[in-house]
């Protein structure tokens, strides 16, 4: 064959260009990367584990299907120990060695505002669960999407149950950390719009104390008729031996994370009246009862892994994210997560159901197994069910079921 | 991936400036240190509330930090430089964690559990994310240089000679008339000024402090660098901070290799390693990768009396 000066051109041509139509064709079939950064160990290391187990259950079922946009899906897992410094250098290698788009699932707001300066300045998607009222502020870009109903949110339902128990005067008391301070104010205030007041100045002890007794006299000595103990499991025990022992009749309000069966095994009848409260996925929805068969469980009308409802939901929303921007670059996903979560279109509850119809080119809204994952223009998650109980020999009675909607 | 190798360099040079600091009140001069964190904390609060409450450039928010941890160590070491061995190492235990609940429940200095937001940054102006990582990579590793050449400076000169021999005996340094008080004073605050220089290069770096980035594991690590790379030998705290942090950060990357354990076994096989690692120095080699270098003493030739006949 005669070399002419036109084969010489093509060729010479796609030889040069070789490199980087492959880089190209490789990059449109590279599986996409995930981060799944959870509290495996420390004050999360409850809660960290099932959030792990939910992402990769989805994560391996979407494979399973075919992947997403054909590309299939690898979840890098690192643990975040609930330690902002450790969250950070886990971030780094997600965001540096393994280039990922997002970062799911940090649990504590400590560490997901730690990593938030570095996800801001990579263009990396970050959903989580958290209650600081501060974790908006720091989404510039708005990658951010919260499945946990800020501490506002939570507070309104509580002061709706104290009011209507007649219990208008109540002494906050809490750990100091990012969490039970921002719910002291928001309680404080949520009490005042139902006509009710916080005695005296909100008590803030530091966890991993010896002994709590001075706090527990100097909640008694405020004379309040009731007390809302925003504590953990961990020091709410012995804060509320301390009362018991000093003496305290009045109502007791408490976080429902805080007051379970290793609280009431460790005070036994002595927690009995005891009111309580948190958000709750909506037990007995498809798509919860969805989540639960998914990761081996069986529905039984109870709250089983409050947060690997939430952490699925996580999943499924980048997931449909990325489906519906046809891209992995993070601002696109986050602009397109607000579009499947917030509709308007036709109810999905799985990645399957709603990747098809994309594909049809119809539009979609998720209804999620934590909640029905609709978001404030923030990120921050629209509404979600709470339900308030009251501790009766040992077990949990259901007072109520409300939806709390967040504020603007 | 080099971005990340830039991030875990950066991390590395400030556990270097740490382990030399460490290296100086430990190796040196005997004095045990487990207030790391303490000083390490402050130096990143104050700089960072040097900087974005009061509008300091970097400069200034580390020298600020270097001013307050000089400070603190010098009035921790009035009150309890003479305590010896455990119970310094009690009451520095105890500065620590004092430091850090001023932090948590300071709000109105502190930030409180929110933590301090740093927008300020060791870089000379924004060049993008690349040249940024670079450019506070290349602002740590100046300052890891100058603290590894002031600590071979002082190791080697006669300063160097008489805390080493503090720490050895100090009754025999004060036999020869040197003021032991005043050179563990000074070896005191010299180290706690560079851990806080540390800390606010930290600062700057991570963009986020809240009061939980200043608790006991960072001693602990920083520590380790120290044994494990042989305290007394200045390369050797190098050696042993890099070592440290290669372990720490580089079993992330098995991860993919141990698809037999979950997310959580792996995160604890990370402290199993390290754990394990330390016992084996300990156990094997217990003066360190690199051995602090032996300074033979030089024997006077033994007279003798000349026998005549």
């Amino acid at each position: 064959m005669d070399l002419t000066r036109r084969l010489f051109l093509t060729g010479s041509t796609l030889t040069v260009a070789a490199p980087a139509l492959l880089r190209y064709g490789l990059a449109q079939s590279e599986p996409i990367k995930v981060g799944s950064l959870v509290p495996l160990s420390g004050g999360g290391g409850p809660y960290g584990p099932e959030k792990a187990q939910a992402h990769k259950a989805v994560v391996e079922l979407v494979n399973k299907q075919g992947g997403v946009l054909g590309r299939q899906i690898v979840l890098v897992s690192e643990n975040s120990e609930t330690n902002p410094e450790a969250a950070v250098r886990a971030a780094r290698k997600m965001i540096d060695a393994d280039r990922v788009c997002a970062i799911l699932g940090t649990w504590a707001s400590s560490e997901t505002l730690g990593i938030m300066p570095l996800c801001q300045e990579a263009n990396v998607v970050q959903i989580f669960t958290g209650s600081s009222d501060t974790l908006p502020n720091g989404d510039k870009k708005g990658l951010c999407y919260n499945l946990q109903p800020l501490n506002k949110a939570w507070c309104v339902a509580l002061a709706d149950l104290a009011a209507k128990r007649g219990e208008l005067k109540i002494a906050f008391a809490g750990p100091k950390n990012d969490f039970a301070a921002s719910m002291g104010d928001s309680f404080s205030k949520a009490l005042e719009k139902v006509g009710g007041k916080i005695v005296g100045e909100p008590l803030y002890y530091n966890p991993n104390q010896v002994s709590y007794r001075a706090e527990a006299e100097r909640l008694i000595n405020t004379g309040a008729p009731a007390l809302f103990l925003a504590g953990y499991v961990t020091d709410l025990t012995p804060v509320y031996r301390e009362l018991v022992r000093g003496g305290y009749k009045g109502k007791v309000f408490a976080l429902s994370f805080a007051v379970g069966p290793q609280f009431k095994q460790a005070v036994g009848t002595a927690a009995d009246g005891i009111l309580h409260g948190s958000p709750v996925p909506p037990v007995g929805k498809d798509t919860y009862d969805a989540y639960l068969s998914l990761v081996g469980l069986k529905p039984n009308g109870q709250v089983q892994n409050p947060y690997g409802c939430a952490a699925y939901d996580e999943m499924n929303l980048l997931l449909l994210g990325i489906a519906s921007a046809r891209s992995t670059e993070g601002p696109k996903i986050a602009e397109h997560i607000m579009k499947v979560a917030n509709g308007p279109g036709e109810r999905v509850t799985t990645f399957a159901q709603g990747a098809k119809l994309l594909a049809e080119g119809k539009s979609i809204n998720y209804d999620g197994a934590s909640s029905s994952a609709d978001f404030l223009p923030n990120g921050m998650l629209k509404s979600r069910d709470f339900a308030l109980y009251e501790i009766q020999g040992d077990k949990d009675v259901l007072l109520t079921t409300t939806t709390s909607e967040a504020e603007q | 991936m080099d971005a990340y190798l830039v991030a875990i360099l950066t991390i590395a040079g400030i556990y270097v400036i740490l382990a030399l600091a460490l290296n100086l009140q430990f190796g040196l001069t005997g004095l045990v240190n487990f207030g790391v964190v303490g000083f390490f904390g402050l130096g990143a609060y104050a700089s960072g509330i040097a900087t974005e409450s009061f509008h300091a450039p970097f400069i200034g928010g580390l020298a600020v930090a270097m001013a307050t941890g000089a400070l603190a160590g010098a009035a921790l070491a009035l009150l309890c430089l003479r305590l010896s061995g455990d119970f310094l190492a009690i009451v520095t235990l105890g500065f620590a964690e004092t430091v850090r609940l001023i932090f948590n429940n300071e709000d109105w200095l502190t930030g409180g559990p929110k933590g301090l937001l740093i927008m300020t940054r060791p870089v000379l102006a924004d060049f993008g994310r690349t040249a940024n990582a670079w450019m506070v990579l290349g602002v740590v590793l100046t300052g890891a240089v100058l603290t590894l050449a002031l600590m071979l400076r002082l190791a080697g000169t006669p300063y160097g000679r008489v805390l080493r021999a503090i720490r050895e005996d100090e009754l025999v340094p004060a036999t020869l008339g040197k003021n032991v008080f005043v050179y563990r004073l000074q070896s005191f605050v010299i180290g706690s000024m560079l851990m806080a220089a540390a800390g606010s290069l930290y600062a700057h770096y991570v963009q986020t402090i809240t009061p939980d980035n200043f608790t006991t594991p960072v001693a602990i690590l920083v520590w380790m660098s120290v044994i494990v790379g042989g305290p007394g030998n200045m390369l050797g705290a190098v050696v042993g901070a890099l070592a440290v942090v290669t372990i720490y950060e580089g079993s992330r990357f098995l991860t993919p290799w141990l698809g037999f354990l979950d997310a959580e076994q792996v995160s604890a096989l990370r402290f199993i390693v390290i754990g394990t690692a330390l016992i084996l120095v300990i156990r094997f080699r217990p003066e360190g990768l690199l051995p602090e270098p032996r300074h033979t003493p030089v024997v006077p030739a033994t007279r003798r009396p000349a026998l005549k006949g």
